[in-house]
């Protein structure tokens, strides 16, 4: 064989001490020179396990068996772990991990990108000139002295990527890099890995579960554990959004009395008295909302316009910084806006999930958690039990919340804000970071909610997810609305601002009909 | 606004507005006082900007007016009556005594705030980076960890806030779910902690080497020339004597060349603008 193998692993198992359980079970792989090969699977299939396991400093704790050695140095032989020079690992095998905003450890961007290099203890030449490469290759020059907090995610992650090919590894391992950003953030990071394997020769590893983000680059795939299936959006709008559509029209139509149903009422009017709208009519107006977040800052929302619809899912999409967030403080009152004025009936029975469900979880375990309320709302032990059943969470009820995997975490967030059975529901992001069966079952449980009379507010960026499950779609841009209308219409009429044609999402939610 | 002293290495900063601070705190005389207020206010023209500089008169000169007034009766030294209050005698010497005092402490306090304008965090840490590697490196994680402290909990509470189908009832539930905002960023905190350590292992830290700082700035020739002006105005500089009991000595004073290296001193950040000027002047 021409080319080298970079990494060799041979009949590697291994399985963490606590649960006992084998997360790789006699895997064999080969990389070799230049390859860019994908690690598929859906979460907790062992891909975190084997990408750690091809590098020394991050090499998980647990019994192991089999061998891994990587640019010709055994890390693992016969199961037992090989010192490995911490200096080679570092300047030889680059790691980027999930979440871009923990893994940066430096104030400002130049120094995060000279972090590694000082480390080394580099001399000031070879330094000027490795972070004045890579921030070009990057297009980071623009941005080199920003403070890194200011930074999107997309942007923050690629100063990891950068800061760690200022090292030249021969190596680069990346474990789901792009769940935790924007579409449009996942492609740029996407294009510039290619080129990196393309033009530089760089061998990549990429753990992934969506493998078609990538499908361009890759010249070898492995597949760990059962992934989901690729479903067709036709299927989807066939068998299952149907009779959830047929079922909005006819809400509206009650509500809305003889007018058409396609046309809005003008000016939407909060039912008189009620403390609990009907579905079909507005639960939560939004009228001519102006807002900044500082005197000098520049507006975010412009005049903003909405009418919310009790028992339905409202869904709004956008690209980045486009006001979609604040838009979601502004309506669950967090924010008041400074001209305009946003009405809420339901105020007082409300609940928001954060972007990161960590921001709602205090306690030690996962049962505890849902107690936390109990005195204040009413609910008893039992209603706990239930719902952790609902949720699928009974096995974990022992376990630190942060123990639980990304889809987990969201699971519990909603199971501790639904004890508190609000009427009016806010989310932000709800799918960031969660793999397609977690997503589904996400959608699945809107929609739940939707049919329970309860009003969801949901802000995402993820198109398919709001495809699945929205009522009404509202496209935010420069601070209003383009446009709001039952999702069937809005999707019709896009160009760009449209499902893809077939995603794992929709081969989730197909997969799991028959248990919906 | 940019800042005179930003195309030059952190060092001339520091040591410019070091010596003025110096100069001007020592110098309790009325032409060096007026020449360190005048060269404050000109520098944090400069530096900050005409309009920041115009906000700091705001309690600069009601500072040496107080002062002024104050002196009198706390110190009743002096031969040239003015005024009598009562028993009390208000005297010239004392009056130009305070006067002196608030405008060498309204200079101190402009020469400072020239000094936080120009020496941010990266330049100190430029500055002193290199003699503790380790030090330059905490100061930073801070400087990255202390907003984003600042932005979760502000999210956190915007969180708890928004979810009021659990409003806490009591007076004593909200205090309980306010201290809940510190232990959520604490254990968040930690456990981001430990992600970071492994990312900071994975790029190479405790690897064995001695840490190196990466530097922004090069000392340059232009540099030296400035930092070397400095020096020799300051060295060229001695303090005159004066005295202000038990008579104001006008002939004290001295021939009026004494002061040139002072305000030849007090005048570089002028010099540096006006050269800047001239030469966007010439290039037109």
């Amino acid at each position: 064989m021409a080319l080298m193998s970079v990494i060799q692993v041979e009949d590697y198992s291994f399985s963490y001490p606590a649960p006992g359980r084998a997360v790789l079970a006699r895997l064999s792989l080969t990389v070799t020179e230049g390859a860019f090969c994908v690690v598929a699977g859906p979460t907790g299939c062992g891909k975190t396990t084997l990408l750690r396991s091809l590098k020394p400093e991050l090499m998980p704790v647990g019994e192991k068996r089999g061998s891994v050695s990587v640019l010709g140095r055994s890390l693992v032989a016969a199961g037992a772990e090989q010192p490995v020079d911490a200096r080679f690992s570092a300047t030889h095998i680059g790691y980027v991990m999930q979440d871009p905003a923990v893994q940066i450890v430096t104030d400002t961007v130049w120094h995060e990108l000279a972090f590694g290099l000082e480390n080394l203890g580099m001399g000031q030449d070879e330094m000027r000139r490795r972070v004045a490469e890579v921030a070009h290759f990057f297009g980071i020059e623009p941005w080199m002295h920003a403070s890194t907090e200011t930074l999107s995610g997309g942007q923050k992650q690629l100063v990891n990527l950068a800061g760690i090919m200022a090292l030249r590894p021969s190596l680069l391992l990346l474990d789901e890099p792009t769940a935790q950003l924007d579409p449009h953030a996942r492609r740029q990071f996407v294009q510039l890995l290619g080129r990196l394997n393309r033009e530089l020769g760089l061998t990549v590893v990429m753990a992934t579960h969506a493998p078609e983000d990538v499908a361009d680059f890759v010249t070898q795939r492995v597949d760990l554990g059962v992934g989901v299936p690729l479903g067709a959006r036709a299927a989807v709008e066939e068998r299952l959004l149907r009779p959830q559509r047929r079922r909005w029209e006819r809400l509206r139509a009650q509500a809305d009395g003889a007018r058409p149903a396609a046309r809005a009422p003008r000016r939407p009017r909060l039912p008189r008295g009620a403390a609990d709208p009907a579905p079909g009519q507005c639960a939560l107006v939004a009228r001519e909302a102006f807002f900044r977040y500082d005197r000098a800052a520049p507006w975010v929302l412009r005049g903003l316009s909405v009418a919310v619809r009790a028992g339905s899912v409202h869904v709004f999409v956008g690209g980045n910084g486009c006001g979609k967030s604040t838009l979601l403080k502004v309506l669950a009152g967090v924010c008041s806006p400074q001209r305009g004025s946003v009405e809420s009936p339901l105020r007082a029975r409300q609940a928001l999930l954060p972007q990161d469900p960590k921001a709602l979880l205090v306690c030690d375990t996962v049962a505890e958690e849902l107690a936390e309320w109990r005195g204040r709302c009413g609910y008893a032990a039992a209603d706990e039990r239930a719902m952790l059943e609902r949720f699928g969470l009974a096995a974990h009820a022992a376990q630190h919340p942060y123990d639980l995997s990304g889809g987990q975490q969201q699971k519990l967030a909603l199971a501790k804000v639904l004890l508190a059975d609000p009427r009016l529901l806010l989310l932000d992001e709800p799918t960031k970071g969660l793999d397609p069966r977690a997503a589904a079952a996400v959608a699945r449980r809107l929609r739940a909610l939707a049919a329970e009379g309860r009003t969801v507010v949901v802000v995402t960026h993820d198109l398919d997810f709001a495809f699945c499950c929205a009522d009404e779609v509202s496209l935010v841009f420069d601070g209003e609305l383009a446009c709001t209308e039952p999702a069937e219409a809005f999707f019709a009429g896009n160009l760009i601002w449209r499902p893809s044609g077939s995603s794992r999402l929709f081969g989730a939610l197909l997969d799991g009909e028959g248990g919906a | 606004m940019a800042n005179v002293f930003q195309t030059y290495h952190p060092a001339v900063a520091f040591c410019y507005l070091a010596c003025a601070i110096v100069f001007s705190m020592a110098a309790l005389q009325p032409v060096y006082v007026a020449l360190s207020l005048a060269g404050a206010l000109a520098a944090s023209c400069v530096t900050r900007g005409p309009r920041p500089t115009a906000r700091s008169l705001a309690w600069a000169l009601p500072l040496v007016a107080l002062a002024c007034v104050l002196n009198p009766f706390f110190s009743a030294s002096g031969s040239t009556e003015i005024l009598r209050l009562g028993s009390r005698a208000v005297y010239l010497e004392s009056l130009v005594y305070g006067a002196c005092s608030g405008g060498m402490l309204a200079a101190v306090l402009l020469w400072f705030a020239s000094y936080a304008a120009c020496m941010t965090s990266a330049a100190t840490l430029e500055l002193f980076g290199n003699r503790a590697p380790t030090v330059s490196l905490m100061v930073s994680q801070v400087l990255r960890l202390v907003p984003q402290f600042v932005t979760r909990g502000r999210d956190v509470s915007a969180v708890q806030h928004a979810v009021s189908a659990a409003a806490p009832a009591s007076r004593r539930a909200a205090v309980r779910d306010r201290l809940r905002v510190v232990s959520v960023l604490m254990g968040w905190g930690m456990e981001d902690g430990m992600v970071r350590g492994d990312a900071m292992r994975a790029r190479g830290y405790a690897c064995g080497a001695r840490r190196t700082s990466y530097r922004r700035y090069r000392f340059g020739r232009a540099d030296g020339a400035v930092l070397a002006a400095v020096s020799a105005f300051g060295a060229w500089h001695m303090c005159g004597r004066f005295a202000f009991y038990p008579r104001i000595a006008v002939a004290a004073l001295g021939p009026a060349a004494a002061y040139v290296p002072y305000a030849l001193l007090m005048a570089v950040p002028v010099f540096l603008q006006l050269r800047e000027w001239w030469v966007w002047r010439s290039c037109r």
